[in-house]
C-alpha cells in the first residue's frame, strides 16, 4: 500500500497484486473470441523456449466450452474510446489497472513452462493514443522474443490508427496479427463505436496483407528471411448487437477472405455487458448462440467447402435456417444434383454433400483408386450415413430405398434428430419453431 | 497348421513377432501375433514365444520405411503404441496387403482392406490421444527445479509426447510420468530424452513442490475461471472436448484447497 499526493487531497490507493491484475486483465479480455494457435510449424533452436505445431494445440477448455490455447490478456483495460459494446469503455466504472511488460513476459514463460498454454494473445485498450499503446505491446514482444527467448505462439492486436512502422515492426514478432472489424457494416460501426471509422480499421489489414505478400517473395529468394505474421491475420465481428442479416455478414467475410487474404474470420454472439439505447434491449433470451454456429458453419464451407456466399443465401433469404446446417440446406434446395456416386463423381461434389467432411471426401477419393467402395466401408471414413444416404450411391444402389423429395427427406432428417448443437441446447436458447425469426427478439429499440 | 508369435506388448516385441512371422513365409490366414498374457486360445494352433531382439526389431522398421513409405511407417508406429490386443495382426496383415499393392508406398490409401482399416483406425486413436496430452499435459515444479509431469493414456504415447517437449523445453530437466504403463519419459537439460521402464519408484519425491509452483497454480486456476463467460455457460461442451478422464492430472481441475497467496 502506498500514498500518493495529488495536490490537496490525499488519494489512497492500494498497489494491486499479480493476482488481482491478471483477474482484471483476463476479464476484460474473455470476450475477444480467437484463441487458435493455428498456421505456425516452427521448430525450436534449442536455445530458448518454445515452439510451434502447425494444427496448434488446445491446452484447456473453459467451462463455457471454449478452447483455452493462448494467455488471453489486455495490457491494460484503460482506455480513451467509447464504444457502446465494450466493457472497457471509457465511461464504465470498472477497476482499472495495466500490466508492465516484464511482468507479461514472466506470466508468459512460466505458465508456458508448465505447459498451460501455447502462447500469448496480447489485446489492449487504448491508452494516450493508438502509437503509444501500441508502443507498449511492441515493447513488450520484443523482451518476450529477444530477452526472454520465448519461441511459442505469439497473437497480437493491431491497434488502428496506430503507425504504419509499428505495424509492421510489431509483426516480425508476432505470429499472427488481428485487427478486429468489430460490427459488419460501416453504419453500424458509425452508431456504436464513434471513435473507429472502417477505413481505420482496414488500413491496417491492407498493410499486413501488402507486408505479407512482400515477405512471401523474400522467403522465397533469402530461406532465413525474418518472417512477417507467418500465421497471416485474422479478424472478428460482434454478431446480434446491430441489425445486419447472416447474408451480409457472410458477404462481408468472404470478401474479407478474398479481397484481403485473412486467414479466419470470427464471429462472436453479442453478450449485452453494458446497457445503452443503441444496443438492443436484454430480451432474457441470452447471446444468439444459433446463429453464431450457423455463420461458422457457413465459413468452413467458404474456406474448406468451394462454396459462395451467393449459392448459401440471398437477398430473399437472408438468414439461416434454424433446423438445417447451411449445407444439408442447399443440399435440399438443389436436389437435381443428387445423388452422387461415391465411387465415381468428383472431389467438389463429393464435398457438397451432407455428411461427407472434406477428410471423409480426401479418404473417399484416394481409397476408391485400390477398390470399389460400399456403405460400411464410408461408415470406417467417417462419414455421417444417416445424413449422407439421401444423396449418395454406392456402385448405383442407394442405402436404403428413399424417394428424392424435398420434403420427404426433410422430414426423415429431423425424424432421425437433426442434432441441434450443444453449444445452443445446452445454454438455454429458446425453444425453436418452424416459425421463429433467427434475430434477436428486441431488435433496435 | 496355424503358427501364433507371442510377443510382448513393447515395439521391441512385437516388430520381432511380425520378424519370424515373416520369416516363416507363411499366408496371411496361418499366422497370427499375440501378446503375452492376453492370448486367447485356439483349436489346431502351434504357440512359439518370440526371441525377442532389438536386430528383428530394426530390420522390420527398416522394412516398412523402405517398402511402405514414411506415412505408412508413422502409421504404424501409432498403432503398435495403442492398447488393443490384435494390433499385432493389423499390422502383420497391413504389411501382407502391402506386398501385393503394386505401389506399396499407397497402403494407407486402401482402406476398404480390413487391416489396413484396422491400423488407421489405431494410429488415428493413438495419434489422437497424443494430441490432446500434448495440450493437456501439466508440469509442477518440484523444490530442486524439475518439471515433473503425471499422465494416465489410454496408450503408451510417451515416445510420441517426448520428442515434443524436447523440442519446446530443450533447457529445462523435466520427467513425463506415464502410471498406466509404468514408464517415464526424462529429459535432461540440453541432452536427448530417454524412456526408462517400471524401476525403483518414490512416490514422495514428487510431492515436494516448490513454493513459485503454488503461486503459479493458483494465478492458472484462476485464469482459467475468469476466461469463462458466463452467460454461454456449457459444461457438456466442456466435456465432449476436455473428457473427464483427462482431468485429475490437470491443475486447473485439481482440488488444492491452498489459500489465495
Amino acid at each position: 500500500m502506498f500514498l500518493r499526493k495529488e495536490g490537496e487531497d490525499m488519494r489512497i490507493q492500494e498497489a494491486k497484486s499479480m493476482y488481482d491484475k491478471l483477474q482484471i486483465l483476463t476479464d476484460a479480455a474473455k470476450y475477444d473470441v480467437a484463441c487458435t494457435s493455428s498456421g505456425t510449424a516452427r521448430r525450436g533452436d534449442g536455445t530458448g523456449m518454445g515452439n510451434c505445431e502447425q494444427s496448434g494445440i488446445c491446452h484447456s477448455f473453459s467451462a463455457d466450452g471454449r478452447c483455452i490455447s493462448l494467455l488471453k490478456i489486455l495490457f491494460t483495460n484503460e482506455c480513451i474510446y467509447d464504444c457502446k459494446y465494450c466493457v472497457n469503455r471509457r465511461s464504465n466504472d470498472v477497476e482499472r489497472t495495466s500490466f508492465t511488460p516484464d511482468e507479461v513476459c514472466t506470466l508468459t514463460m512460466e505458465f508456458y513452462r508448465r505447459n498451460y498454454i501455447e502462447g500469448l494473445f496480447l489485446s489492449s485498450g487504448i491508452l494516450k493514443s493508438p502509437d503509444y499503446t501500441m508502443e507498449l505491446l511492441y515493447a513488450t514482444l520484443w523482451k518476450l522474443r529477444k530477452e526472454y527467448n520465448f519461441q511459442g505462439y505469439i497473437h497480437v492486436k493491431a491497434i488502428p490508427g496506430a503507425s504504419q512502422e509499428l505495424v509492421q515492426r510489431i509483426g516480425f514478432l508476432a505470429d499472427r496479427m488481428s485487427v478486429n472489424l468489430e460490427l459488419p457494416t460501416a453504419e453500424s460501426l458509425r452508431l456504436l463505436a464513434p471513435h473507429k471509422t472502417r477505413k481505420n480499421i482496414l488500413t491496417p489489414m491492407r498493410l499486413v496483407q501488402n507486408l505479407a505478400s512482400e515477405n512471401r517473395q523474400k522467403i522465397q529468394l533469402y530461406r532465413n528471411a525474418p518472417r512477417f505474421v507467418p500465421a497471416g491475420q485474422s479478424t472478428q465481428m460482434i454478431i446480434g448487437a446491430t441489425p445486419e442479416t447472416d447474408y451480409q455478414i457472410i458477404r462481408v467475410a468472404e470478401s474479407m477472405y478474398q479481397k484481403f487474404e485473412l486467414k479466419r474470420v470470427f464471429y462472436s454472439a453479442f453478450v449485452p455487458v453494458n446497457e445503452d439505447v443503441c444496443l438492443p434491449a436484454g430480451t432474457g433470451e441470452g447471446p444468439p448462440l444459433l446463429r453464431e454456429h450457423r455463420l461458422y458453419q457457413a465459413d468452413w464451407l467458404l474456406r474448406y467447402y468451394h462454396f459462395q456466399a451467393e449459392e448459401l443465401l440471398s437477398e430473399e433469404n437472408p438468414n439461416f435456417n434454424v433446423l438445417f446446417d447451411p449445407k444439408c440446406n442447399w443440399a435440399l434446395k438443389h436436389l437435381e444434383q443428387f445423388p452422387v456416386e461415391v465411387n465415381r463423381d468428383d472431389y467438389k461434389m463429393l464435398l457438397r454433400v451432407p455428411g461427407i467432411g472434406y477428410k471423409s471426401a480426401g479418404r473417399i477419393v484416394r481409397a476408391r483408386k485400390l477398390g470399389t467402395l460400399d456403405f460400411a466401408d464410408l461408415k470406417k471414413f467417417g462419414v455421417v450415413l444417416k445424413r449422407a444416404l439421401y444423396f449418395i450411391t454406392c456402385n448405383g444402389k442407394m442405402m436404403y430405398p428413399t424417394r428424392m423429395d424435398e420434403d420427404y427427406i426433410s422430414r426423415n432428417l429431423l425424424n432421425t434428430g437433426e442434432r441441434l448443437p450443444d453449444s445452443v441446447t445446452q445454454a438455454g436458447y429458446r425453444q425453436l419453431s418452424l416459425f421463429d425469426d433467427v434475430r434477436f427478439g428486441g431488435g433496435l429499440r | 497348421m496355424k503358427t501364433v508369435y507371442i510377443c510382448s506388448d513393447t515395439v521391441t516385441g512385437i516388430f520381432s513377432g511380425i520378424y519370424d512371422a515373416w520369416k516363416s513365409g507363411k499366408h496371411e490366414q496361418d499366422c497370427g501375433i499375440a501378446l503375452l498374457g492376453a492370448v486367447e486360445q485356439e483349436l489346431f494352433c502351434d504357440y512359439v514365444e518370440v526371441e525377442e531382439s532389438e536386430r528383428k526389431a530394426q530390420a522390420v522398421e527398416l522394412m516398412i520405411r523402405k517398402h511402405m513409405g514414411m506415412r505408412a511407417y508413422w502409421d504404424i508406429f501409432h498403432a503398435v503404441l495403442s492398447p488393443d490386443r490384435d494390433k499385432g495382426n493389423a499390422i502383420l496383415g497391413t504389411m501382407m496387403a502391402a506386398r501385393k499393392l503394386a505401389d506399396g508406398t499407397k497402403i494407407m490409401d486402401h482402406l476398404s482392406h480390413p487391416m489396413v482399416e484396422k491400423v488407421f483406425e489405431l494410429s488415428r486413436t493413438v495419434a489422437g490421444e497424443a494430441h490432446l496430452l500434448k495440450g493437456f499435459l501439466r508440469f509442477q515444479e518440484l523444490e530442486n527445479g524439475i518439471l515433473y509431469a503425471q499422465i494416465t493414456p489410454k496408450a503408451q504415447v510417451l515416445s510420441c509426447l517426448a520428442p515434443h517437449f524436447e523440442d519446446r523445453l530443450p533447457n529445462e530437466n523435466w520427467m513425463i510420468h506415464d502410471k498406466n504403463h509404468q514408464m517415464f519419459a526424462v529429459h535432461e537439460k540440453g541432452k536427448h530424452w530417454v524412456l526408462v521402464l517400471d524401476e525403483y519408484w518414490r512416490e514422495d519425491r514428487v510431492q515436494l513442490i516448490s513454493e513459485k509452483e503454488k503461486e503459479y497454480a493458483q494465478l492458472w486456476k484462476n485464469f482459467c475461471q475468469t476466461i469463462a463467460i458466463q452467460s454461454r455457460m456449457n459444461p457438456r461442451c466442456q466435456m465432449q472436448h476436455l473428457p473427464l478422464r483427462f482431468r485429475p492430472n490437470m491443475t486447473e481441475f485439481r482440488d488444492t484447497s491452498d489459500v489465495r497467496v
